[in-house]
């Protein structure tokens, strides 16, 4: 193959397995606005919850990342269900803004909250794979992306057995399409939502835990991660999930290419772009399925 | 507030009861995005007031330093000024960043005081028209100039033919200016720019722009990026396979010692162009290597510190001759000519530049996990390694 | 001022009053004789208080919240510098020399108010907080086009260049600048007392308790947004233009991050969005705990805007403004 071909292939896999983070991060965020109708400013923060618990399990423990997923997925959820539980429950029903002012400050708590904790300083752990690749056809592909993509797969394979498969996911799902109706047939809503927060505060905690290898931790990491988490809900439409998914992987494709061939001095706009493009001509996402009651 | 105004000046007073020490002013980021590099100003200042008080001061006075933290943002910087100048010091050292530092130093000359620039290296900050700027350490050109020493050596020598470069910086004012150093003095000495790019800071997925490296295969990539990029481009680098003759990190993130943890051996046999390494020739840089890193609590010092360490000597320096009067501080630093262990440091105009210290530039290489200093002949000890193809 | 008028307008903004006003400015007008020593920090907080102030009128009275302001405030800062150097303003329109600040700022607070139109014409169609979502976006994109193309300095920034006198004063006189800063803080008080008394703040105020409602009234939900936004977005770049002046020498990456955006934005809402006062009030509150605990705070100085500004939402949406007005009108003292 000749250079330039293989560079494009390289590309698009990267771009691909890069989709498949934001996708897992887009899918916890839209998971919460489908249910609660909360857009969670604070995603990215708790992303980066996520990668300081597996930092500071490296660190004191030596406990290798994939490992501390253990720790961190069920810290995570237990994080956001009390976020959910205790503060976000008490806001009612006042404005959507309060939610968006309420979440947008337990991002600064959380970021702040770190920066107190562990300094402003990246940090990265040095584990033995985390350079490690492998050809498939030419192509070289790197170990850790590839276990950030297969985990995004899991999660997402799990959501969905969740979420179709059991007697909790089915008052979620209830609860989504119409909290009132779903109180009314006995489903605890409060509870159902501080679980879907939960939810979703976990799967961008495993995000996190899956980044550390690739990248370092510091403490504003979230403030990106948070935007991407925007696009890729907006792009597949805010509370269809897999509309979410596909949003990420899109979301990664666009950007490598438009890197590789454009410009990579504008990478960060290209997804802003599409997203501008979206919100003002199909707000209700790329697939239809319209969420109006914004 | 009228506490806070209280307490300044209680301060006051007591620094006018005691008139055998003389305050030094210095700012910088202690907490914030810059921190890291902070400490190591700190550690440097710290050292050279010691060095000096322990040789008896300056002129039978000791010195004693008033370092305040700007938190990495320029109104903390500006207010950290105002609140030095209220304290009466000769001259303010200061601060980290160009962004930062730009609109101190204009600010300072509105003041009429003195402004020693140890470590931000935007290249406009010497610029002629401010009289009360002096930079210890380099502008950015230094390390494109000295990349280019070095490659022209190589093809001399054969020891590697270097005809295409390929050039990623952060997107910030340092960045920026080496991408600006690179592509118009490259040009100019017959290389060819294969492609020149820039990245926003934060951003942490470099393959893309990696691949296409790849695939235009230039002889060298020159890379300037803050500390965290710097680790997660060397791994990219490796992650992608691409492989060229020579890659070269440009000072900042690839100077700092915990670049190289960050990195492992994704860093080996990397260039590294900076201004200051332990092992370079200068009377006493092993000896102040010792100091600094004693100073930081046993962390290894970056180049930040040591540039620290001789902007603190030369304002003593100053302040000998100039005691506590601005102006004639300012009048001193134009003619002070002082030998340190981090090189000499003397203020010429020269080049389009004020005020600035003709720094000699370094390039090290990553060789089993330490930076070793390789070029220029007149200051290296080690000896490049090619990478083995 | 009349009973009745007061008594007719809805709760959440009738109890701007002008003596409060009067008051604030007083003190603000005193700072520079009681702390002369301290002008820096006076000079960038009532900036930030003007800022705060200017967000409101879109953020508070016309209740869209806006995370971009840093852009329109960029754009007062670049254009009053753009037109004051000699080698770059005649390059831009064939000027026959560099154009005075004062000039400058006109120019700039035109351009905001352009861009505020467009900006606005284009998303005021989206409802809640798909609004925010897209100022982040735009102010985003901007600021990635101030770094990357040269007309603006790019990532290197700009210096100010030596500006003429205005009435003989020296405009890089930290005095002066405070002289500035006042203006600027006491322009925004002005604007929001009028628009309190204005049919368009009636109509911003139907707007926001009821937009559905305000339309069946004849009132047209997007121009009465338009409109809040370009004032909101002229005061902005007015502010922007005597920052510069007071930087004298900045960079994309000091003044048009996302930070800063949300900074503004947290001040005015922190303070009490919808009072007249609250945004001055939240704006000096910030800065003064900000510098007091300096050392404290260094590190996460931002902590203290999440922790009230989630205290806010949940215990007193009408900002702290709002608690002390509770209690006021409680004690009787108010009306």
């Amino acid at each position: 193959m000749d250079p330039n071909t293989l560079a494009l292939f390289q590309t698009l896999a990267q771009g691909l397995l890069t989709g498949g983070i934001y996708a897992l991060i887009g899918t916890g965020l839209s998971l919460i606005f489908g249910v609660m109708r909360v857009i969670n400013f604070a995603h990215g923060d708790f992303l980066a919850v996520g990668m300081f618990i597996a930092l500071f399990l490296f660190q004191r423990f030596h406990l290798d990342p994939y490992l501390s997923l253990l720790i961190a997925a069920p810290l995570g959820f237990g994080l956001g269900y009390l976020v959910q539980r205790f503060l976000l429950a008490r806001l009612g029903d006042r404005l959507e803004s309060s939610s968006l002012l309420a979440t947008l400050g337990l991002g600064l708590i959380l970021s702040n909250g770190l920066l107190l904790g562990f300094g402003a300083q990246p940090q990265s752990i040095n584990v033995a794979y985390a350079t490690q690749t492998f050809k498939l056809g030419g192509v070289q592909i790197s170990l850790p992306l590839l276990v950030a993509g297969l985990g995004t797969l899991l999660a997402i394979g799990l959501l969905n057995l969740f979420l179709y498969r059991t007697e909790l996911g089915r008052a979620v799902r209830a609860t989504a399409q119409n909290p009132l109706g779903a109180e009314l047939q006995g489903v605890n809503t409060t509870w159902v939502q501080a679980v879907v927060f939960g939810l979703g505060v976990a799967f961008a905690v495993v995000a996190g835990v899956l980044l550390l290898p690739l990248l370092y931790a510091f403490p504003t990491v979230g403030e990106n991660y948070t935007l991407k988490a925007f696009v890729v809900t907006v792009l597949g439409g805010l509370g269809n999930l897999p509309g979410a998914i596909v949003g990420g992987l899109i979301l990664g494709i666009i950007e490598s290419l438009g890197a590789y061939y454009l410009s990579n001095n504008y990478r960060d706009a290209y997804g802003l772009v599409v997203f501008l493009a979206v919100l003002l001509l199909r707000p209700e996402g790329l697939f239809g399925r319209t969420v109006k009651r914004v | 507030m009228k506490r806070t105004l209280l307490s300044l000046t209680t301060l006051l007073l007591a620094g006018a009861a005691c008139a055998e020490t003389i305050n030094v002013g210095a700012i910088t980021s202690l907490t914030g995005r810059f921190a890291t590099f902070g400490k190591m100003q700190k550690a440097g200042f710290q050292v050279a007031i010691d060095e000096i008080n322990a040789a008896g001061g300056v002129g039978g006075n000791k010195l004693a330093l008033l370092l305040v933290d700007d938190a990495s943002d320029t109104n903390k910087a500006l207010s950290a000024a105002e609140k030095l100048l209220n304290q009466k010091v000769p001259l303010i050292i200061g601060s980290y960043s160009s962004g930062i530092t730009k609109p101190l130093s204009q600010y300072m000359a509105r003041q009429k005081v003195p402004l020693l620039v140890a470590t931000a290296v935007d290249e406009t900050i010497t610029k002629p028209g401010n009289a009360y700027t002096f930079r210890v350490n380099n502008q950015s050109s230094v390390y494109s100039r000295s990349l280019l020493d070095l490659f022209k050596r190589m093809n001399d020598t054969k020891a590697g033919t270097i005809k295409t470069v390929a050039v990623l910086t952060s997107n910030d004012a340092f960045g920026k200016s080496v991408y600006t150093d690179v592509t118009t003095l490259f040009t100019k000495a017959g290389y060819q720019v294969v492609s020149k790019d820039t990245y926003d800071q934060g951003l942490t997925d470099f393959r893309p722009i990696l691949n296409r490296y790849k695939a235009l295969n230039p002889d060298a990539v020159l890379l300037a990026s803050y500390e965290q990029d710097a680790v997660a481009v060397a791994k990219q680098v490796k992650e992608v396979g691409l492989a060229p003759k020579v890659i070269a990190g440009i000072a900042t993130g690839f100077a700092l010692p915990n670049f190289l943890d960050g990195a492992g051996s994704a860093a080996d046999n990397m260039l590294v162009a900076m201004v200051w390494n332990p092992d370079v020739i200068y009377p006493g840089a092993q000896n102040l290597y010792a100091r600094l890193k004693k100073a930081l609590g046993g962390e290894e010092p970056s180049q930040h510190a040591a540039q620290s360490y001789a902007a603190m000597l030369a304002a003593a320096a100053a302040i000998k001759q100039g005691g506590s009067d601005p102006e004639k501080v300012r009048e001193a630093l134009t003619k002070i000519s002082i030998n340190t262990a981090f090189g000499p440091v003397k203020f010429r105009n020269y080049g389009g530049y004020q005020n600035q210290n003709a720094v000699v530039g370094l390039i090290t290489q990553v060789q089993g996990g330490k930076f070793v200093t390789v070029a220029p002949a007149t200051a290296a000890k080690g000896k490049l390694v090619m990478p083995k193809k | 001022m009349t009973a009745a008028a007061v008594t007719s307008r809805p709760r959440a903004l009738t109890y701007g009053n002008v003596w409060l006003s009067a008051v604030l400015l007083g003190v603000m007008a005193l700072y520079p004789f009681v702390f002369g020593k301290s002008l820096n920090f006076g000079v960038s907080t009532l900036l930030l208080a003007g800022f705060a102030m200017s967000w409101n009128i879109l953020g508070g009275w016309a209740g869209q919240l806006s995370l971009g302001h840093a852009a329109l405030l960029g754009i007062g800062a670049y254009t009053v510098t753009l037109f004051a150097i000699p080698e770059r303003a005649p390059a831009w329109l064939g000027l026959a020399g560099p154009v005075a600040p004062w000039w400058g700022a006109l120019i700039g607070m035109a351009l905001a108010a352009l861009l505020a139109l467009v900006w606005g014409r284009l998303t005021f169609g989206l409802r809640g907080s798909y609004f925010t979502l897209s100022s982040i976006a735009v102010a985003l994109i901007i600021r990635l086009v101030v770094i990357n193309e040269d007309f603006g300095g790019g990532a290197e920034g700009l210096f100010m260049p030596d500006l003429p006198k205005l009435f003989g004063l020296d405009l890089f006189d930290r005095h002066v600048e405070y002289g500035l800063a006042f203006t600027f803080v006491a322009l925004t008080l002005l604007v929001t007392h009028l628009l309190r008394r204005s049919r368009l703040g009636y109509a911003l105020q139907a707007v926001r308790e009821d937009e559905d409602g305000a339309r069946a009234l004849g009132i047209d939900p997007t121009r009465m947004k338009l409109a809040a936004f370009v004032l909101s977005a002229v005061l902005t770049a007015l502010g922007g233009s005597i920052y510069a002046i007071y930087l004298q020498a900045f960079e994309p990456h000091t003044l048009l991050e996302l930070p800063l955006s949300v900074q503004i934005a947290l001040m005015a809402i922190i303070g009490g969005r919808s009072s007249i006062q609250g945004p001055i009030l939240g704006a000096l509150l910030l800065a003064v705990f900000g510098e007091v605990f300096r050392n404290v705070f260094a590190n996460a100085n931002l902590l203290i805007y999440g922790v009230l500004i989630l205290a806010v939402t949940l215990f007193a949406p009408d900002g702290l403004s709002g608690l002390f007005k509770r209690r006021g009108s409680k004690l009787g003292t108010n009306r």
